[in-house]
């Protein structure tokens, strides 16, 4: 009975529904797309500023931390948050540590919406872009003019590797806290056994290679996720040899940057490398911790470009007595401009204060907390890797043979260090990525690859739309 | 029209339908507020309302806002963005790597769907009209073991897939080894790591993963033809291909184009078996799609409004796609068109 009026009635509540349809959503989204989120939470209490409390972090106030569940863990944050929550200079705070393997993805909509996390440790292979967020994040210079635990002035118990990886234009947004050195490891026993010598400059890896193929072996090998390793180990082994002459035309996007003759000749003699065959081939269709393994376990190469989180990354697949070892990158010949011992060296894992947080100041406090000597030789123990704060590994590395050597390298370099940021700070890598593996597979020409690698730089400078930030 | 003789129910039923087709056309306003009882208003709140409301809030306006978003130049980051009108798509068709990956999902929209059915369609009619010549049609010996069979791979979620295969693909891998036992010795190729094989190494793994369901779907579709049909057939002396071709294929032309179009959207997509297989995108970017530049434009470069301009492109191009199927299929279906819902 009731299909008679109803078929017309249905189809015009359908067309009524239709517009709506059509109407509706445009009014809601564009009024939310205005400002999507809100302005951002209100600043918190602030507390009284004692020297126990130098940012004056409020009684009973909470602070969040997030940090990068990566090589090193978590679990060193927690230890400082153990210790601040046990200040007496400080009333009932309660911190809380959450851990995340990607940072942009999680807290993308927490920086929008504009209640960040107090504390944020921004690495990862999925960290935010620096020139995205560098305006929401406060200037930690206070950090650095504030006294640690113990009473002494932070500025002077770091390493001067410390300010220079943190300052995006004028401003120090990030506190880097592991202490990374980028070098070339080998196995020290393989080496002693053969009597070889680790290489002190590029001329020397000829031969190297040569001695290796003797032994059916290669002289280096990679895997496809990490074949800017290569990219790293060229970049940073021109510096060495020529200096701010190569490193600024790169780190400020200039036109020609990867023809300067120093880049041109050790990329020639890479190439070289691999048409002599010293190169595994394959590496562009290996994963990167399998090809790693290849070197570390199976002992398939003799020499791996990489930064000192190698010896932690690989700790469960490395041969036994394989004594890891470290020399930085090498210059291009005898004739380099820089000092002695002048190495890429830069302290990683890089914590953030966002301004509009709810406990900022909770946040600095916990920067400060774990800058203290008794949170960073718990840190250093545990992971055997350096912290920022000097003066903390014994003679023994912890029995790590790679820890002796870094700090070797680290006590070679005295000041003469140097770090790489733009390729990070414009999400190069994975652009970069396919490049370097096709040209490791013997697949490109020196020309072509400096023709590639321009035309990825002078795209992203001829972009508008990109920020720059100025490097020094 | 109203042959019914009054007086008796059932007549009377029937002719109120009949009143109901012809008053589809005349439109009498009058009984509208009649109608409007509080049952029949709450029955269209609950099951119309209620729906369309939900799409609106949880579909429609996404995609409005992502259009949105795609013509200003959000970081991401920040609550505040400018609009850029089109500026974001102009930019994106002339990046030479945006382009390459467009090209990249292309070929596997036409390939993949292509190879997938064609090798479900021959699997689907060797189960079931396959079989013996004599007595009745009916599939291989032994067809329902490889029916289920043939569906283990569609049960493994994607991403288990690709990583599967990325390790059978590596050049110490099991595929390497296997060809070394033959006497192949390929010397350790990097299957995924070589422009040449890459994409075609890829695009085997995804028509591994689906063939099974989809000869699960053409078998059911198979089953649906009535075995007179086939029968006939097979007395007036059509042999098996000619069955398939001739009797089998147009009948279940419809479950073709709908497979097609699902095969398409996912070749479009592929980010997950594109991200476990080759996550960098492989050598010289011959296997990155669409989707993996979006995720990296939007994450790693901190550029939300241009990925959202892609997001819209890969939209307009699942759109267009399945517009171009459907057509061509109308083209090739011919004059049963008017048969089909």
């Amino acid at each position: 009975m009731a299909l008679t009026e109803t078929s017309i009635s249905r189809r015009n509540l359908l067309r009524g529904v239709t517009a709506t349809a059509l109407l509706l959503p445009f009014g809601m989204s564009l009024a939310s797309c205005a400002a999507p989120g809100g302005g951002g939470a209100d600043a918190g209490p602030a507390g009284e500023a004692t020297s126990d409390n130098p940012f004056g972090v409020a009684a009973n106030t909470k602070v969040d931390a997030v940090v990068f569940d990566g090589g090193y863990g978590v679990d060193y944050v927690e230890n400082a948050a153990k210790i601040m929550e046990g200040n007496k200079g400080l009333e009932g705070v309660s911190i809380t540590v959450a851990a995340s393997t990607k940072i942009a993805q999680e807290l993308q909509p927490r920086f929008v919406g504009g209640n960040p996390p107090d504390l944020v440790d921004n690495s990862g292979a999925n960290s935010i872009g620096w020139n995205t967020i560098l305006e929401q994040l406060e200037d930690l210079s206070d950090v650095l003019e504030s006294d640690n635990l113990e009473g002494k002035k932070i500025a002077d118990t770091l390493f001067d590797g410390v300010k220079a990886p943190g300052t995006f234009g004028d401003k120090f947004a990030a506190i880097n806290y592991v202490f990374t050195t980028y070098g070339v490891w080998y196995s020290g026993s393989l080496f002693e056994e053969n009597g070889w010598e680790p290489p002190t400059t590029w001329q020397d890896l000829m031969a190297l290679g040569e001695a290796a193929k003797e032994k059916d072996k290669y002289l280096f090998l990679w895997g496809k996720e990490a074949s800017t390793y290569y990219q790293t180990f060229v970049v940073d082994s021109a510096v060495i040899q020529s200096g701010d002459e190569v490193r600024l035309p790169l780190e400020n996007l200039e036109e020609g940057c990867w023809s300067h003759p120093t880049l041109q000749s050790i990329l020639t003699i890479l190439h070289d490398l691999i048409a002599a065959g010293y190169v595994k081939p394959g590496g562009g269709g290996t994963q990167f911790t399998e090809a790693q393994a290849q070197w570390s376990l199976d002992q398939e190469a003799l020499l791996y470009p990489s930064g000192s989180w190698i010896e932690n990354e690989m700790k469960k697949t490395t041969a036994d007595n394989f004594q890891m070892m470290g020399v930085r990158e090498m210059p291009l010949d005898d004739k380099a401009t820089t000092p002695e011992g002048y190495m890429r060296a830069e302290a990683g894992e890089p914590f953030i204060v966002p301004s509009k947080a709810k406990n900022p100041a909770g946040g600095k406090e916990l920067l400060r907390t774990m800058l203290s000597k008794e949170a960073a030789s718990a840190f250093s123990k545990e992971k055997l890797a350096p912290t920022v704060v000097k003066d903390i590994v014994p003679e023994d590395g912890f029995g790590s043979t790679a820890l002796v050597s870094q700090v070797e390298m680290i006590a070679a370099a005295g000041t003469g260090m140097f770090t790489i940021k733009s390729f990070n700070l414009y999400g190069m890598n994975s652009d970069q990525l396919p490049i370097w593996n096709s040209f490791l597979d013997g697949k490109m020409t020196v020309e072509e690859i400096t023709k590639q690698l321009q035309d990825l730089t002078d795209k992203i400078r001829n972009d508008s739309s990109i920020e720059k930030i100025e490097i020094e | 029209m109203s042959l019914s003789a009054p007086g008796l129910d059932t007549a009377l039923d029937t002719s109120t339908v009949v009143t109901a087709r012809t008053g589809r056309r005349k439109a009498p306003r009058a009984g509208l507020r009649r109608r409007m009882s509080f049952d029949y208003v709450s029955f269209l709140l609950v099951f119309l309302g209620l729906p369309v409301a939900i799409f609106l809030i949880f579909v429609i306006s996404p995609f409005v806002q992502a259009v949105y978003y795609a013509m200003t130049n959000w970081t991401g980051f920040s609550p505040d963005m400018d609009f850029v009108g089109v500026e974001n798509f102009v930019r994106l068709f002339q990046d030479a790597t945006f382009l390459q990956a467009m090209g990249n999902n292309v070929l596997l929209a036409i390939v993949v769907p292509l190879i997938t059915i064609v090798i479900a369609l021959v699997f689907a009619s060797m189960i079931t009209v396959g079989g013996p010549s004599h007595g009745q049609v009916r599939g291989l010996k032994g067809s329902s073991f490889y029916r289920v069979v043939s569906f283990f791979p569609y049960v493994i979620p994607a991403i288990v897939i690709a990583i599967l295969w990325n390790m059978i693909y590596t050049p110490s891998g099991l595929l390497n080894g296997i060809l070394g036992v033959v006497g192949i010795d390929t010397n350790e190729f990097a299957w995924l790591g070589d422009a040449r094989t890459a994409m075609g190494a890829t695009i085997f793994v995804i028509v591994w993963s689906m063939v099974g369901f989809y000869m699960v779907l053409f078998i059911a579709a198979i089953k649906g033809i009535p075995g007179e049909t086939l029968e006939a057939a097979r007395i007036d002396g059509a042999g098996r291909f000619r069955t398939v071709i001739s009797i089998v294929l147009p009948q279940i032309r419809d479950n073709v184009q709908t497979a097609y179009i699902y095969l398409g959207i996912l070749a479009l997509d592929a980010f997950v078996y594109m991200a476990g297989l080759n996550s960098t995108g492989g050598p010289g970017n011959s296997t990155l799609v669409m989707s993996q530049y979006l995720f990296r434009t939007a994450f790693e470069k901190g550029q939300f409004g241009m990925a959202s301009a892609m997001g819209v492109v890969l939209a307009v191009i699942t759109l267009l796609f399945a517009a171009i199927v459907i057509s061509v299929f109308r083209l090739v279906g011919g004059k049963d068109e008017g048969g089909r819902a």
